[in-house]
């Protein structure tokens, strides 16, 4: 993460408070960001109000003054600040119902399918990262450098419904298969997150394997396999814990698809509709806690990038 | 290699050419629902009963033209910004900056379907959307490439010599920067042709008839088992067109065999 | 190794995640996730399908005799004048709370339904000239009338219309009640969390069944609903064992599934008006008469239906499916005639000569029952014809509501469903709530009065026979297809039945076999 605070070495102000308060200032500006380009456009919320058909034109004037929408725009930015810091999303325009117990019903299930394939995707990407780079023959390097880079650039669309076609047709001729769980949906996610990891594992184990300290540990006669792995992998270990980032911010993506593709309840499913029918307060706060998630993520990943490689620790 | 480019040959002379090769629209019903392929429909029919290939053709208009505005659109925005950011002096930096890390903090997909509850769904919010969301990482790097060229001395050097700041940049800085950051073209049509058509397989598209690749895939589902032809032709399509651009975009892997 | 065990362990954890049909539980498949489910205020007919089993109401209606049987209301008297209705209620009813059911339960579910405030949707217009619910004493009850009204005990006889707990409505009021049901039917309402899953609890007190039920009590212990919004999920989910039973499923896939060893599908016809287009007659060039007149001979109905719905719907021909009741004949709708729908648009001004100006019309259509595909299949009908068509689809109730308020359509997809024609009235009528039309007429208003007021005979058949021909003549409607609902449902799942209305089932008439 590029420092925003531009402060000399010889600050009081240690390095981590410094980015700790960078994250927040970003953090803060992305969750703005989304409010106002939500609400400059949206519509009048009466209109989606009334639209249920079950308030009476009073009652729509009377739920407006009271969700707050017959401020100025800017003091219901503030109101927005102070319920965010509340832990209060607001309701959807439509059902009245609270935004946070709509994402507390569907975050486990998107959670299952997040982690399930972030947990098929690190072993998965190291194994064809491994091959890749550091494997004894050219034609399992080859091969295994072929399905990580297919992983990477094939979209979680195409994967999905044609795992879901394949998959399916096994058990029979016209018909699919009983899939139970989550084994189908999480390999397609977590294979195409397995790509960018399996690419870094490879590309760090083909520079490392060549450099000075590698050579001299097997000239010192260290067999080429496992001790000398490790040491090949260890200064590639910041550039893959900052993957993690981008990790996460593919699976924003690839679980939005993913619970589309096999019908699978979840925030996707809530944000695609929610942007479909022009229910903006979920809108706001499913892209808003996304910043949120994602700038921790940055944050943990950058620390762990740190804490692994000594010569990144900089100014302390 | 020589396939990926023999498939974006093919691909991008189908778009070119699709209304010569198909006499049926690919909005008007021209069979029975599902109808197999057959003698006058190569593709046999979708689900409306319209002609599969000619949307498929069509489609590589859509797909490919859509995808090609959306990359022009975050390599016009993007590179302009990123020119501002290292040419015009550091409180232009500053404001870049920030603005590039707060929109870089919502992954691109989100940014995009940010922008498109904010405009309402259609086509044109999902193509200025893609084009807005992938702006920023061109950006970066324009921004990176030009600072760098800054510090290089050109620019000192034309100074010295009385020219004016932004004349500078353009006569000095944007012919050396070009070919640096022209390979990227290649990567940001890549990343806009994927984010379309995966807007548009989520059914933002706004016109459910549209004969865009992306939201074929999505209406073939209801077919999956009965027509699975109706799914596979668009994913292999727009999976051979993604890799493609990739492989062709991507700097020569580093060489392993040297042992 | 210790690679080899990283990679087993979370494929382990990942396949342990899935759902087995246990014997006393039941997965049934809905659609849409209403934006509301409480009958007594909201329109939809998908809440219909489990909630008709967590409620009783005072009357059934017999699908095969069309008659009447006692239910919550052992029995009953209409006054001479047909404006008083009395029940003399069951003494034995409870409610899932612990509650006695009694005419003070009847007239709180009534005065709760009427209540201005609660802006009920369907149920207060299923009323009609309702005056008054008079307690006569602790098991009898009076409606009184201002006017007589036919369809009174075919609404009493629905869901919208189902007795609830006072208590429970007094304590949740309106909006949150809906996630804390209490009836006295068959099952009890557990928890719905929208969106995702709606639970029923067998009711092991249930002792009141009425006689349309085949079984006195409820034989599945639980049956959880879930919704499969998506078209493409629904015959997977059948397929894979994810639901026992689900509905509307698309035609393409029914002929497939049906030869699948374990599965069986249904075709229920549901009564009540068919899916159908509204045109907007206040907007140009939809107002003039010819253009809509136009507009619905330049499509060819027929191919549209056999299309989009295989050969399972009937192609609609009115304003109301064949068989609803106390119907007798309609003025059908003319056949496909482009050549006339061309000379009509150029007779209305609309040459389609490359210098004129070109017709253009928005079609607005909702999300649900395959509208989407008729509409697109519409508009390119009335493109052949030289129109610029834009075709939007609403993302559920509440958009296509807004749509409609907005006023910039020139057709508009809704329809509703019920036994009645009565039911045409909120459609037609000057005032009606779902008047989207914008026709007016006091003909049609004096039509709908008659109709409502009069009883089952043939002089109320050919009221309604004369309000169809008017809707037909004015090229009010482009209809489509009379609904039939196509369920699927696994071969271990017994007695599925469908009440008069089509929509709801008999949850409590179905056994699991072993």
């Amino acid at each position: 993460m590029v420092p925003l605070l531009n402060r000399s070495s010889a600050s009081p102000v240690s390095s981590t408070t410094r980015r700790l308060l960078d994250g927040l200032l970003t953090a803060w500006a992305a969750v703005s960001l989304t409010f106002f380009a939500l609400r400059l456009s949206a519509g009048d919320p009466v209109a989606a109000l009334l639209s249920n058909g079950l308030t009476t034109s009073q009652q729509a004037e009377q739920l407006r003054h009271r969700l707050g929408y017959d401020l100025p725009l800017l003091q219901q930015y503030v109101h927005y600040l102070g319920r965010l810091a509340r832990g209060d999303l607001g309701v959807s325009l439509y059902s009245g119902q609270p935004v946070t117990e709509l994402i507390g019903s569907a975050l486990p299930s998107t959670l299952r399918l997040a982690g399930s394939s972030l947990l098929i995707a690190f072993p998965l990407g190291a194994v064809l990262g491994g091959v890749a780079g550091w494997g004894s023959r050219p034609v399992l390097r080859r091969l295994a450098g072929t399905l990580a880079s297919l992983a990477t650039s094939l979209p979680v669309a195409a994967t999905g419904v044609i795992g879901l076609l394949f998959m399916g047709r096994l058990g029979g001729a016209d018909s699919l298969a009983p899939q139970p769980g989550l084994w189908l949906p999480a390999t397609v996610l977590g294979w195409a997150a397995a790509g960018p990891f399996a690419r870094a594992v490879q590309a760090g184990l083909q520079s490392t394997r060549r450099s000075p300290f590698i050579l001299a540990a097997r000239a010192r006669g260290l067999r080429q396999n496992g001790r000398l792995l490790w040491h090949a992998v260890r200064p590639t270990l910041p550039a893959i814990a900052s993957l993690l980032a981008v990790e996460v911010a593919f699976l924003f993506a690839g679980t939005v698809v993913i619970e589309t593709v096999f019908s699978r309840p979840g925030l996707g499913r809530i944000l695609v509709r929610s942007i479909l029918q022009g229910d903006f307060p979920i809108a706001q706060a499913l892209v808003g806690m996304s910043a949120l998630f994602y700038l921790a993520t940055q944050v943990v990943a950058d620390s762990l990038a740190r804490s692994a490689d000594p010569r990144l620790r900089g100014p302390a | 290699m020589r396939l990926a480019r023999l498939w974006l040959g093919i691909v991008v002379a189908l778009a070119l050419v699709a209304p010569l090769l198909t006499q049926n629209s690919p909005r008007d019903p021209v069979a029975s629902a599902l109808a197999p392929p057959g003698p006058g429909l190569p593709l046999g029919a979708d689900a409306l009963g319209r002609d599969f290939l000619a949307r498929m053709l069509f489609g590589t208009r859509l797909s490919l033209g859509l995808a090609s505005l959306a990359a022009v659109i975050a390599i016009g925005a993007g590179g302009a910004a990123g020119f501002a950011g290292a040419l015009f002096g550091s409180t232009a930096d500053r404001v870049w900056l920030w603005t590039t890390n707060v929109l870089l903090s919502i992954p691109s997909l989100l940014l995009a379907m940010l922008l498109i509850a904010a405009w309402g769904p259609g086509i044109p919010a999902v193509v200025a959307a893609v084009g807005v969301g992938g702006a920023p990482v061109f950006s970066r790097v324009t921004r990176a490439v030009v600072s760098q060229l800054v510090g290089a001395g050109y620019v000192a050097a034309a100074q010295a010599a009385g020219a004016d700041r932004l004349w500078t940049s353009l006569r000095h800085v944007l012919p050396n920067a070009l070919p640096q950051l022209a390979p990227l073209a290649g990567t940001q049509f890549g990343w806009a042709f994927l984010g379309i058509t995966t807007l548009t397989f989520l059914g933002l598209a706004g016109d459910p008839a549209v004969p865009e690749w992306g939201a074929m895939l999505n209406a073939g589902r209801v077919a999956l088992v009965s027509a699975p032809r109706l799914v596979l032709t668009p994913a292999l399509a727009i999976s051979l067109t993604i890799l493609s651009v990739h492989a062709l975009s991507r700097p020569s892997e580093t060489d392993d065999s040297n042992r | 190794m210790i690679r080899r065990s990283v990679f087993i362990l979370p494929v382990l954890i990942v396949a342990c995640s899935g759902r087995d049909p246990s014997p006393e539980s039941l997965r049934y498949g809905l659609t849409l996730a209403p934006t509301g489910i409480d009958p007594h205020l909201n329109a939809s007919v998908e809440l219909g399908i489990p909630l008709s089993s967590v409620y009783d109401t005072l009357v059934y209606r017999d699908s095969e005799t069309g008659e009447f049987v006692p239910g919550l209301a052992s029995r009953w008297e209409v006054s001479a004048d047909s404006l008083s209705y009395t029940f003399y209620l069951r003494e034995d009813v409870r409610f899932h709370d612990g509650e006695r059911f009694d005419a003070a339960a009847v007239r709180a579910n009534i005065e709760y339904t009427l209540n201005p405030d609660h802006a009920s949707q369907k149920a207060a217009s299923m009323l009609g000239p309702l005056l008054e619910v008079e307690v006569l004493d602790p098991y009898a009850v009076a409606l009184h009338l201002e006017r007589p009204f036919a369809p009174l005990l075919d609404s009493l006889s629905q869901v919208y219309l189902g007795m609830a707990s006072p208590q429970a409505l007094a304590t949740w009021g309106p909006g949150e009640y809906q996630f804390h049901q209490v009836g006295t039917g068959p099952f009890r309402f557990v928890e719905y969390v929208q969106d995702d899953h709606l639970t029923l609890q067998r009711n092991p007190d249930y002792g009141w069944a009425p006689e349309i039920y085949s079984s006195p009590t409820a034989q599945i212990e639980t049956i959880t609903f879930r919704f499969f919004e998506d078209v493409a999920t629904r015959a997977p989910a059948l397929e894979t064992g994810a639901v026992d039973i689900i509905g509307e499923l698309p035609a393409s896939e029914v002929e497939r599934l049906a030869a699948l060893p374990g599965i069986g599908v249904q075709q229920v016809r549901v009564p009540g008006q068919p899916l159908q287009l509204l045109f907007n007659t206040e907007l140009s060039p939809t107002a003039d008469l010819r253009v809509r007149q136009a507009l619905v001979l330049g499509v060819d109905r027929a191919a549209i239906v056999e299309t989009v719905f295989g050969g399972y719907s009937p192609v609609a021909s009115g304003p109301l499916a064949g068989d609803t009741f106390a119907i007798s004949d309609q003025t059908a709708f003319p056949d496909y005639d482009p050549l006339a729908a061309r000379e009509l648009l150029e007779q209305a001004g609309w040459s389609g000569d490359p210098g004129s100006a070109s017709l253009e019309l928005r079609l607005v259509v909702p999300n649900w029952g395959s509208n989407p595909e008729v509409g697109q299949l519409v508009a390119a009908a009335w493109e052949q014809l030289g129109a610029a068509v834009t075709l939007e689809v609403a993302a559920g109730f509440g958009p296509l509501t807004q749509a409609q308020a907005e006023g910039d359509y020139h057709a508009i997809g809704m329809n509703s469903f019920g036994t009645d024609p009565d039911l045409l009235r909120p459609f037609f009528s000057s005032d009606g709530f779902f008047n989207w039309t914008g026709y007016r007429d006091p003909l049609l208003d004096h039509l709908l009065a008659e109709g409502m007021e009069a009883s089952p005979s043939p002089e109320r058949s050919a009221t309604y026979s004369e309000l169809a021909g008017l809707v037909r003549e004015q090229w009010l409607i482009l209809p489509i297809r009379e609904y039939v609902n196509l369920v699927g449902v696994n071969s271990r799942v017994d007695g599925l039945r469908f009440s008069p209305q089509g929509w709801f089932p008999y949850l409590i008439d179905l056994q699991l076999r072993p």
